[in-house]
């Protein structure tokens, strides 16, 4: 996965002149913008691997921006929306947060707020794909493993000796002794605190599984 | 649509109903008294028939008792000159016996009855004899039984009666009168024997009361009075209902106001909104760019150029707005309007808010009416304002601390209305602020009303202002010109 060279906002609003004028603020502190003024061609064609956050203008012609926001968060789009209006009564803020918004600012935004929302979305969304990505790897890591070296793990995580792995998948404590050592190296964890740490959630979610 | 003639079904329903369960009570009643009437004559014929039975026994009886010494005494034949129903006296002497049979018989009967008894009876010629048995000798009288009759004491006129009236005996009829008997209608019914048993004659009388003769004319008007009463109280009802619309109406109208100033105030956030964000954030990227190292001057300066545009722009959308909102000119609409009157309306309005709050507004003014050149919606509004402002400020205090007074007076060619009320009254730094627009000291009030009413009275050529009132409350004082100063 190759992280862009800076994050990318994608800005949503029907208006041109707020389009350029908040585009050009967010530019100053050296982050990219995209603008959007239809939000069915945001929706259609916007980059969704990309890092960044995106902002969204509750009142548009055609299409509110709460519904967009229950579209992307329907659609599993992980990037932090921050929402704008002018008019924000307490029930339109409730629901947005209750959508998933991360963030919920008036217009007239201050230059501030607005940016420091973006700086800590775009952070939150990096350690989400790097938390994503750990577990992407570990997964694959899992996969790697065989039948008998996942019913091994299991029974690991579930805190067995290995004497007691033997007795419950019948085989003899040195065959169990040779899984065990296998898997730590397939798996590359080098202490089973590590082990239990990144794989029992695995091992939990995926029991039974093929 | 369905309503209405739905309605109108309902009451001709009731209208009939209680018509025609009224008529038939007034004609079971008529039909009563007839009967009662009816009654009352043949029990006070039947009484007069009786006396005249008894009379004729009597006669016949003193005749027995006081018989003659001498055959030759013809005195009872006197009788027919005193009693016209007597037609004559006959005399069987003693040692004879009556030529006929039948008197023969009658006189044997009589003596075994020991009281007189009829014989010949011949009802068609409305003649009978009357035969009493005695020694030595005995008496008969003949009887004319249509002279026997004391017309003169006859409780009907017998020639026009609807009664009919007959003395019957063994098949045999005297029709006293024939009254009027039909076929259709009612049918009374009277039979009683004579109180004489020597003449066991029947009283029949009969009475039949025809359709006619039932109380048309009352009828007639319980009918239209029910009518009357009926549309009578459908129009209360539609009054009353129209009422009740009037105040939902009114209810909806403010309701709606209030989410109009709403959808205002929503659309007016967006379309200021706008523009200032784009200013806000144009002059702040300037800003940023200008703190640069080095500064980005032209990147700043285009900006800067945005931000005027989108300051112009939202000037236009205040401009627009202030059009788009502009009251047409209320002198143009101005009518006579009595002052007195729009208050009493404005508390008619309130009424329920009155009770609500156990307030009795009083209106103290001149009984001439005081006159002004008005828009008579706006003056209503503004007194509605006032009065309702009144009542929050007065539920504030004590019930029993409330009081509320309307005042109508001309001052200097103005009429005057001052609105006072004891309420906790106006802080005196407050008072400067009152009537600007979005001030309010009420926690959700949106501050328009008294601005309001102010712009309303100085269109109308008037004015509004309000005072601290001593020692307690607030006094609101409208002023406008007097239709003929």
């Amino acid at each position: 996965m190759n992280v862009p060279l800076s994050p990318l906002i994608h800005l949503i609003d029907d208006d041109e002149a707020v389009r350029a004028s908040l585009a050009l603020l967010i530019g100053t502190v050296g982050l990219r913008v995209q603008t959007w003024a239809d939000p069915q061609a945001f929706l259609a064609d916007f980059d969704r691997q990309a890092i960044g956050a995106i902002v969204l203008d509750v009142r548009m012609p055609g299409i509110s921006g709460l519904t967009v926001l229950d579209m992307l968060i329907a659609q599993g789009v992980d990037q932090p929306v921050i929402m704008l209006t002018g008019h924000g009564t307490v029930e339109m803020c409730r629901r947005a947060f209750k959508s998933g918004a991360a963030e919920f600012l008036e217009k007239p935004v201050d230059d501030e707020a607005l940016l420091e929302a973006l700086q800590n979305a775009v952070r939150l969304h990096v350690k989400s794909r790097q938390r994503h990505q750990a577990g992407r790897e570990a997964r694959q890591r899992y996969e790697q493993l065989s039948e008998r070296e996942r019913e091994v793990l299991g029974l690991i995580v579930a805190g067995l000796t290995n004497k007691e792995i033997g007795r419950a998948l019948d085989l003899s404590p040195r065959t169990v002794e040779t899984h065990r050592a296998n898997l730590f190296a397939k798996l590359g964890a080098e202490s089973l605190a590590q082990l239990i740490r990144q794989y029992a959630a695995l091992v939990d979610g995926q029991d039974g599984a093929p | 649509m369905r309503k209405p003639v739905r309605r109108l079904a309902v009451g001709v329903a009731i209208w009939l109903a209680v018509s025609a369960l009224g008529c038939v009570v007034l004609a079971r009643d008529e039909l009563r008294r007839l009967r009662d009437a009816f009654e009352t004559d043949a029990r006070i014929a039947h009484r007069l028939l009786s006396q005249r039975a008894v009379q004729h026994d009597a006669v016949l009886a003193t005749l027995a008792l006081l018989q003659p010494a001498n055959t030759a005494d013809r005195s009872e034949q006197r009788l027919p000159s005193l009693y016209s129903q007597i037609l004559g006296v006959q005399r069987r002497d003693p040692g004879l016996s009556w030529p006929d049979a039948p008197m023969r018989d009658a006189e044997a009967q009589s003596k075994a009855l020991q009281r007189a008894v009829l014989a010949r009876v011949d009802l068609a010629a409305a003649r009978y004899q009357l035969v009493l048995a005695s020694e030595p000798a005995s008496f008969a009288m003949q009887i004319d039984l249509r002279a026997a009759v004391p017309w003169s004491e006859w409780p009907m006129p017998p020639e026009t009666s609807k009664v009919r009236l007959a003395l019957e005996h063994q098949g045999q009829a005297f029709v006293l009168q024939p009254g009027r008997i039909s076929e259709r209608g009612w049918r009374f019914d009277f039979r009683k024997h004579l109180a004489a048993d020597s003449q066991p004659f029947d009283v029949v009388a009969s009475r039949q009361v025809g359709w006619s003769e039932l109380p048309w004319a009352e009828m007639l008007a319980w009918v239209a009075a029910v009518g009357a009463a009926v549309a009578g109280l459908a129009a209360l009802g539609r009054q009353r209902a129209g009422r009740q619309r009037a105040e939902e109406l009114l209810r909806l109208g403010q309701v709606g106001r209030l989410n109009a100033l709403g959808e205002l105030a929503a659309g007016m956030a967006h379309e200021l909104n706008q523009p200032l964000t784009a200013v806000l954030a144009n002059s702040q990227a300037a800003q940023r760019l200008l703190n640069d190292d080095p500064p980005d001057i032209e990147t700043a300066r285009n900006a800067m150029a945005q931000a005027v545009e989108q300051g112009r722009r939202a000037a236009d959308v205040v401009g627009r707005l202030r059009r788009a909102v502009e009251r047409p000119d209320l002198s143009q609409q101005l009518a006579t309007v009595v002052l007195q009157e729009a208050v009493h309306n404005a508390f008619y309005l309130l009424e329920p808010e009155f009770n609500r709050c156990a307030i009795s507004p009083r209106l103290v003014a001149s009984p001439a009416p005081v006159i002004v050149r008005a828009d008579p919606v706006a003056l209503e509004q503004i007194i509605y304002n006032l009065l309702t402002n009144a009542l929050q400020a007065l539920e504030q205090v004590p019930p029993a601390a409330r009081d509320l007074v309307v005042e109508v007076s001309t001052n200097a060619g103005s009429g005057m209305l001052t609105v006072t009320d004891t309420g906790p009254g106006v802080p005196p730094e407050v008072l400067p602020h009152l009537f600007e627009p979005f001030f309010s000291t009420r926690e959700n009030g949106l501050g328009l009303g008294l601005s309001l009413c102010e712009t309303l009275a100085q269109g109308m050529g008037g004015a509004l202002s309000a005072a601290h009132h001593r020692p307690r409350g607030a006094v609101f004082t409208l002023t406008l010109p007097l239709a003929s100063p």
